[in-house]
Formats: C-alpha cells, structure tokens, sequence
C-alpha cells in the first residue's frame, strides 16, 4: 500500500479529457443521470486533485453503488440487453474515476476507457462514427502515455504526439487483422436490442404511422443495381404484409404460413412446395440491398422476390426475412421478377379466409357502400376501379391528415377525405374485404433517390403502404391506392410534393436533405452519401467478402492456414519495424578527404597501427614516426597534406592524398 | 610570431622551471582574452608564474591576498575626502592594474568574490556609482587551494564559468627539480625578468587570434565534442555554448602560439582539459569520476572524423 501516489497534472488533464470524449460517445443513449453523475465525479476528482475535497470514504462508496444500480433498474426493468449493460459499464467508468488511489487504479480507468470507447462501434458503424471512436482512442492513449511522463520534462500536448505515433504504428497491423481475422459472432451473445424506438416502419399499421415517418429523412437503405434502375413507379420495396384488421390497427397473421407446414425457404435449399406458386416471368432483375439497423428481421425486396445470397429466406407470403434481426449495417442479395404471377390457380379457403377477416360492428357506412358497389359490379376488377375512382374524384393526399375516431374507416371514406398512404391502403383493402375480394395491406417503401453513381437510397419519408387484391385468375395483384391520389408520390418523388408541407422533415432539423435545392450543399450531400455508401459496402461489408477474399488469398480457410497467416503476417510486420529501428541512421557520404584518410588508417591498421579514437592527424602521424621510423616522412606528409587541405587554407585535392596513400609501402611486421 | 613565444616561455621558464606547457596554456589564455584560475598545493609556483607572466609582458601587476575579512573596497578602491582640496578623491584599489593576482580567492566571502568576477566580466568597475574602466589588456590570475577546503567559500559552478582556464601546476618532474634545488633561488630571477613585449603588441596578438581560421570539419569535430557531454550519460550538464565558445578561442591562441594560422583538431585536444574540465561534473554512475578524466572520456569517445 503506497498511499503516496498523486497522479500529475498532465496524466489527470489526459484522463479527464479522454474521459469526457468517451462518455460523450455515449450520451445519446445513456440516461441523463449518468451524465450529471459523470460530470459530478469529473469536478470531485479535480477538486481532489487541487487538495480541497476529500475523496469518498467507504460507505459513501457504497452508497453511490446502491443508488447506481437501483437507477438502472429503475430506468430500465430489464438489466439483460446492450443498453443497461452499456449503462452499468459506464457508470462503473464513472465511479472508478473516485476510486482512483494508487496507480494501478489508473490503470483500470484507462482500460475501462478503452473498452467503453470500443463499446461505441455498437451503436454507430458509419464513418463518421468510426472516426470519433478512433479520436477517443487518441486521447486514452494519450492518458495511458500522460501516466508515464512528468510534468517537468515534457509539455502538455507530448502525449498527444506519442498517442498519434502509436496509433500510426498500429495502423498496418489494424489493418492486417481487419482483413484476416476471423469474425466470431457466436461468442457474442448478448441481446443487441436497443430500447430506443427506431424510426423505421414497423409490423403495425394504424392511421398516423406513415406520416410520421415522413418527418424523418433517415436513411432505410441504399441499393444497387447490377444493370439500370427501374422506373421509378416499380420500385416497390415490398417489406411486410399485413392481413389482419382489428378496426384500427393493420397487423400480421401469422397463421398464413403455419398452416402450410414449411414456412421458410433458405437460399440454397431445395424449392419449398408452395414455391411452384410463383410463376415468374421475363428477365431477373439482380441487385443487392446495403441495409440499415432496424433491430427486425424482414428485409425489403421487389416483388417477386428470391433470396441471392446467404442468410436471407424466402417467406410463405413471399416475403424476404433475414436469419437474425438487423442489428448493425447489413448486405443482401436479390433477385426480383417484376412480372409475374402468384397463386393464380386458386386460393385455399383457409387463407381466403384469412385474407378476407374484418371485425364486425366497425365502420357500417363503408360495409354497406362495398356491399351496395357488389351488387351492381359482378367483375371483380371493375369494382376495384370503382373504388380506385371513387379516391382520385374526391380525396386530397397530405403528409397532416385529420384525426380520427372509432370507425377510422368510415369518418376517412366519409367525412375527412384527407389522408396518407396509410389511409388509402388501409380503406382500399377494409372496401374490398368488405365486397368479399381477398386483399391485404403491403408495408414497405416506394421510390427512392438516385445517386450519380448509380445507386439508389431510400429514406424514412419513403415509407408507403399498398394493397395487395386477389384477383382470379390473375392471382396476387399489387394496387396502390395513393398512386390514384398523387401520381406525383410515385411518379416523382415525395420532396417536390410534400416539400413545402408543414411537418416535412420536422425530425431531421439539421438534415442536409432540407438544402438540396441549393446546388453546391445537394453535391456534398450526395459525396457524403456516397463515401458512407462504400464505407458500408467495403467495410462494413467487408464480413461476406472475407471468405472469397481470404481463399483467394490463401486458397483455403481452414483455421490452421488463417491462424498461420495471420501469425507469419503480423509477426513479420513487427519484424519489420523492429529491425527498421536497429539499423542505425543512413551514415552520412564521407568527405573525399576524410576518405583518403581514413583508407591511410586503414592501410597502416592492416600493419598493426591502429589510429585510437580522437587522435587527430598530427598525434597519428608522430607516433607512427616513432613506431616504424622507415615510414616516418611519407606518413607525416600526407597527414600534413590532410590537415592543411582540411583544416588550413590549401585547395582540396584528394586525388593527390589518393595517390601518396597509394604510394605507401605496406608495413611488414 | 612562434619565436616570440618561444623568447617568452624560455624568460618565464628561467623562473618557473620545467612547466613549459603550464605556460603556454597561460599564455593562450591571454591571448584568448580571458582569465585563468590556477588550482594548486601552496609552494608549486602559482604566484611566480604570475609574476614572471607579468614581467615578460610589460605588464603592471598586483597581487591581492585574499582573506575571509576582505572587503569589496579593498580590492575596488575607496574614495576618501580630501581636506586640502575639500571633496572626495578616489582612490583606485588593486584591481587596477593589468595583471591581478587573486591569491586564495576562496578564502574570501561571496560578496568580495562577487566583487572581482565583475570586474572580470565587465572589464570595468562600478565605485559609488561612477563607472571606471579598467587598464586595458586585464588579466586575472586567481589561485585556489583544493586541498584545505576548512573556512573557505568555493566558488559556485556559475562563477567558475568566467575563468576562460583552469589550469594546475603539479610537482615538477626530478631533473627540473633537481635543477632548481642546485642553483640559484630563481625567485631572485624575477627581477631580472625584462619586458619583451611592449601592450599594443601584445593587443595586436591578441587581435590575431580571432583571425585564426577554423574550418567547418574543426568547427563540426568541436561541434560533436560538445554535443557529446550533452547527450551522454555521466555529465550532471553538458558544455554551455560559452563553453564551446571558450574552447574555440583558446585552441585557436594554441594554434597562434604554435606558429599556424588554422586550427587542427590537436589544439583543441590540448586546450580542452584546461578549458571544459571545470565546467563539467560526473554524475550517474560516474559520479565521483574526476573532471580530468570526464575530459579524456570525452576526447577518447569523439573521433575527429564524424562516421556515423
């Protein structure tokens, strides 16, 4: 116990400073408490450091664990999963910094540093997130360095540099085990579901929700395309189909899929039986899809879609679904026919059922307007232009659209006549349930912006809903109401038609996206996109790559051959900067003089009359004089000639110092 | 120019025998401008050398025994009132004069011994608020005595720092002292001793030695000598830049002595125990190393030819 420690300035300056970086990484998702927390035990610490407070006794101790963990289960109920966790770390990191008496408790904090800073990549895998994780690393290096050093001999900002220089060294082996090592993901067992509600469309659909998202301009997820973009009044990125209405809110069923046994078919396996109900037509479209989080595991697709890569399904209700919910940035591969045909031939009474379920005792006045429509329409598709009339004469497409009441349905159809997609969608299927046509709701995305390079990104205010009829004979046919409305939403896109609406982009405040008239900020926008784009698709995306590029570069995977690589590879590299840092510094050219001398000394060394370090040319000269006598002339004349053409005012010519050296007869002994 | 030299060390050798190199250091401290503390046992001949130094130069010399009760007055001058003429004359102390012997200039306090270094520095002194310029050339010669340091004030390394050499006598060897015993007390020589150099000549060779070329490999080899006492462990602080200075210049008297009018690396090997050893210390594990041998490590480790 040496009680004696006081950390230094400097190293406490580092520490604190990396200490505010990493919590700051943190702050969106952290309670607030824990940041008042933090910032109180920042100034405790300082104040300790200046000698005025004390730091916390035992029971005081105790007491702020006490009250820490009872504020994360307050906050959170449920401790399991990556936010309380995330939380407890920190405000252990919060705490250890008042617990911080002897050096190795520096130590921890710089540990803990490291690895709450590393905790990041968790939450944010974009560039930019990358980039302050790596600044926060700079500056608990820099802590780590400021703990070596002290104050006297080194100013404030030298551990910087240090921290930098490693960091640089590092680069290449950062690097290397990037490409080589192996991604475990079994190891990592803990639920990554954040407790934050995400934009992002979810497997509800009430009156309300579309337009919500419209006030985001977050990205959902980029595309592209192996040859051109389709027009945009095909991309329909078909995500989630929802069957069941309970009056207000559309839902998924799942008894669709359990009924007919195998409900998934996996890439690479054998055609479920269901599969022959596709008929799929035309050419393929290929395509892959860079995902954002959502923390769900439907992914989206052009119908009709198949899975083309690993770990991607095809649904019952030809759907696509990731194995894992989508946790962090994720590619997929899809192949899409936009013509098409599906279950054609007859729909099952069970899923006819199904398709057809409304709850009774809601919405009376649209029930009986389809029941009145089918009487005088026996064709199924001339009442479904009926309908789809009925909403390009009379409604108006808003991003603000009234509240309603119990029998949303009705009070839409009725009396507001304003609505979002969801509120086209959602009365178009209730009407055609309602007139017994088998129809369901389609959540997902429509359009897309187009990059100069050639890819598409959709956003959040791309959301959208349709409908889906069953028509006979025809099969599954995709109408989207809101296209009756506002051809503009599909044709164009949504910006030039609900740019100017109130509520527009009201949750992305500071999103470039609101200056893309201006020309100058629109390219900048589409550079950045384009440089997270390819951050996720190399980077990020570098994990499904990692096989192909790792036998291309070894020809096999095998453990042993990865381990081997990786050893040979990283060692060589320390190797390499270690033997960098043996050899001595490039030795300056020699000056011809100081040549012809020193191949005298050479010469007269072979004969046993070594020059001592430090004697100059004169000293040499005289006892060589005095120990071979015969030798005596020639060598002081040529030190002579040295010293005058070196030191003295003669011309230097050591072509004549080459020549006399020459001259010399070689010392017998 | 060497055969003046040589008349010079002969005379003063006539007086202090067997000490030819002592003397040629001595006088290439002179020439290089600066002051020279001589560390020594009582009895070596410190003051004889001074004294002969002074006779041969045409100098005008006086001798200052320092003591623990010396007051700076002593040795500035005092200004004393004069009735007959009813003001205040002054009256100039020994250290004006061309060439001072500071005799045991340890034995006196800091305040006095501050009082002389002035001086030395400055070339001038300050009395009562006038300023007086001393006699020009001014040369200094202080003794110490290293071997009884009882009541005595050692001088700081900073005041150290202001005597251009440091040298010491040592015993003679056994010829020259043979010599010595068997002839006449050649103290009774001394005033025999004639001056052979008038001062605007010895102001002329003073001039000289700054005109002594040093070339850009001497300037480098010293350049690394210097460095060496910097970056190396073992030296409580490097040379100073005065330091390295000092060492220019006095190798450069020690070429002008030796009849060259360009420095070669063996001036500044023989200068530089004179002129760095006092300025430098051991530290580490070399503490307790003496300076003459710190100095040799020195010019042992640096090879006049830069390899590296």
């Amino acid at each position: 116990m040496t009680p004696s420690w006081q950390i230094r300035r400097h190293a406490l300056f580092w520490l604190l400073t990396a200490y505010a970086a990493v919590i700051a990484l943190h702050a969106e998702h952290l309670p607030r408490w824990i940041l008042v927390a933090a910032v109180i035990a920042a100034c405790w610490r300082i104040q300790c450091f200046r000698g005025a407070w004390p730091l916390p006794g035992r029971p005081l101790k105790l007491g702020l664990l006490a009250m820490c963990l009872t504020g994360l289960l307050l906050e959170y109920g449920n401790p399991i999963g990556l936010e309380p966790m995330v939380a407890l770390l920190v405000s252990a990191y919060v705490m250890k910094l008042l617990e911080m008496v002897h050096r190795r408790d520096a130590y921890l904090v710089v540990l803990l540093a490291f690895f709450v800073a590393a905790l990041a990549a968790l939450f944010d895998q974009s560039i930019s997130g990358a980039g302050y994780v790596l600044g926060c690393l700079l500056l608990v290096l820099a802590a780590l360095i400021g703990l070596h050093q002290s104050d006297t001999t080194s100013g404030r900002l030298r551990p910087l540099r240090g921290a930098a220089a490693l960091l640089f060294q590092a680069m290449p082996l950062m690097i290397l085990m990037f490409l080589l090592m192996p991604r475990v993901g079994a190891l990592w067992s803990v639920p990554i579901q954040t407790h934050k509600a995400k934009t992002g469309v979810t497997d509800t659909m009430s009156p309300g929700d579309f337009s919500q998202l419209g006030r985001s301009a977050e990205l959902a997820f980029r595309v592209t395309f192996d040859g051109a973009i389709p027009p945009q009044r095909q991309l329909y990125w078909r995500g989630l189909v929802l069957s069941k209405f309970d009056g207000r809110v559309w839902s998924r069923t799942f008894r669709t899929s359990l009924d007919d046994g195998a409900l998934l078919q996996w890439y690479g396996q054998q055609p479920k039986h269901w599969d022959q109900l596709i008929e799929r037509r035309g050419d393929p479209l290929r395509y892959s899809v860079v995902i954002e989080p959502t923390q769900q595991p439907w992914l989206y697709a052009l119908n009709t879609a198949l899975p083309g890569g690993r770990g991607v399904a095809l649904t019952r209700d030809f759907r696509l679904i990731s194995a894992q919910p989508v946790t962090s940035k994720q590619q997929y591969q899809v192949i899409s026919w936009l013509d098409y045909r599906v279950e054609s031939a007859n729909l099952s009474p069970d899923r006819r059922k199904i398709e057809l379920q409304l709850p009774d005792g809601f919405n009376p006045r649209a029930v009986a307007l389809a029941q009145r429509w089918r009487r005088l329409e026996s064709d199924d598709r001339a009442l479904v232009q009926r309908v789809l009339n009925l909403y390009n004469r009379e409604f108006i497409y808003t991003l603000q659209p009234p509240l309603l009441g119990r029998d949303s349905v009705d009070e839409f159809l009725f009396d507001t006549q304003r609505g979002f997609c969801e509120h086209f969608a959602g009365s178009f299927v209730f009407l055609m349930r309602a007139a017994g046509i088998p129809a369901r709701v389609v959540a997902g995305y429509q359009g897309g912006e187009r990059h100069p390079d050639g890819y598409l990104s959709v956003r959040q205010y791309d959301a959208h809903a349709w409908a889906e009829v069953w028509l006979p004979d025809e099969g599954w046919v995709s109408i989207d109401p809101t296209a009756h409305v506002a051809p503009e939403r599909i044709e164009g896109d949504i910006q030039t038609l609900l740019g100017d609406e109130e509520g527009f982009l009201a949750d992305s405040p500071a999103s470039l996206m609101r200056f893309r008239h201006i020309g100058w900020i629109n390219r900048l926008r589409l550079d950045m996109e384009a440089l997270n784009y390819h951050w996720a698709l190399w980077v990020l995306g570098y994990d499904q790559k990692q096989q192909s590029f790792l036998r291309g570069l070894l020809g096999d995977t095998s453990p042993l051959r990865i381990a081997l690589a990786l050893l040979g590879t990283g060692g060589g590299l320390v190797l390499l900067i270690g033997l960098w840092k043996l050899i001595p510094d490039r030795p300056k050219p020699l000056d011809p003089l100081d040549r012809q001398f020193q191949a005298l000394c050479r010469k007269l060394e072979r004969g046993g009359c070594a020059r001592l370090s430090g004697e100059g040319p004169r000293a040499f000269a005289e006892r060589i004089g005095l120990e071979q006598p015969e030798l005596a002339e020639q060598v002081m004349a040529i030190s002579r000639a040295y010293e005058g053409m070196r030191y003295g005012e003669q011309a230097s010519q050591p072509e004549l110092l080459a020549k006399a050296v020459k001259r010399l007869p070689a010392i017998r002994r | 120019m060497q055969g003046v030299v040589d008349k010079l060390v002969a005379a003063v050798g006539t007086v202090l025998i067997g000490k030819d190199e002592q003397i040629r250091l001595a006088l290439a401290c002179l020439f290089a401008r600066g002051h020279l503390l001589i560390e020594d046992l009582p009895g070596m001949g410190k003051t004889t050398l001074a004294h002969g130094l002074a006779k041969v130069l045409g100098l005008s010399f006086s001798r200052i025994q320092f003591t623990s009760d010396l007051l700076p007055a002593d040795i500035l001058g005092v200004s004393i009132y004069d009735r007959h003429h009813s003001k205040f004359e002054f009256h100039p102390g020994p250290v004006f004069s061309q060439l001072l012997l500071a005799d045991e200039i340890n034995r006196t306090t800091p305040k006095t011994q501050s009082a002389l270094l002035e001086a030395m520095a400055e070339g001038q002194v300050t009395v009562e608020g006038e300023t007086r310029a001393l006699p020009t050339p001014f040369f200094v010669i202080a003794t110490q005595n290293p071997a009884s340091q009882a009541g005595t004030y050692p001088l700081p390394e900073s005041q150290l720092d202001r005597f251009l050499m440091r040298i010491a006598l040592g015993y003679p060897d056994p010829q020259s002292e043979r010599q010595l015993l068997s002839g006449v007390d050649p103290r009774s020589r001394l005033a025999e001793l004639k001056a052979m150099l008038s001062p605007g000549q010895l102001l002329q060779i003073q001039q000289k030695v700054n005109e002594v070329k040093a070339s850009e490999s001497l300037v480098d080899y010293l350049q690394r000598l210097v460095q060496y006492t910097r970056d190396e462990p073992g030296f409580h602080c490097g040379l100073s830049p005065r330091g390295a200075l000092a060492v220019l210049q006095c190798a450069r008297a020690w070429s002008l002595i030796h009849g060259r009018h360009y420095v070669i690396p063996e001036d500044v090997q023989a200068v530089f125990p004179a002129v760095a050893a006092h300025r430098l210390s051991a530290e580490g594990e070399h503490a307790g190393m003496d300076s003459d041998a710190l100095v040799r490590r020195v010019l042992n480790a640096v090879d006049i030819i830069d390899v590296s």
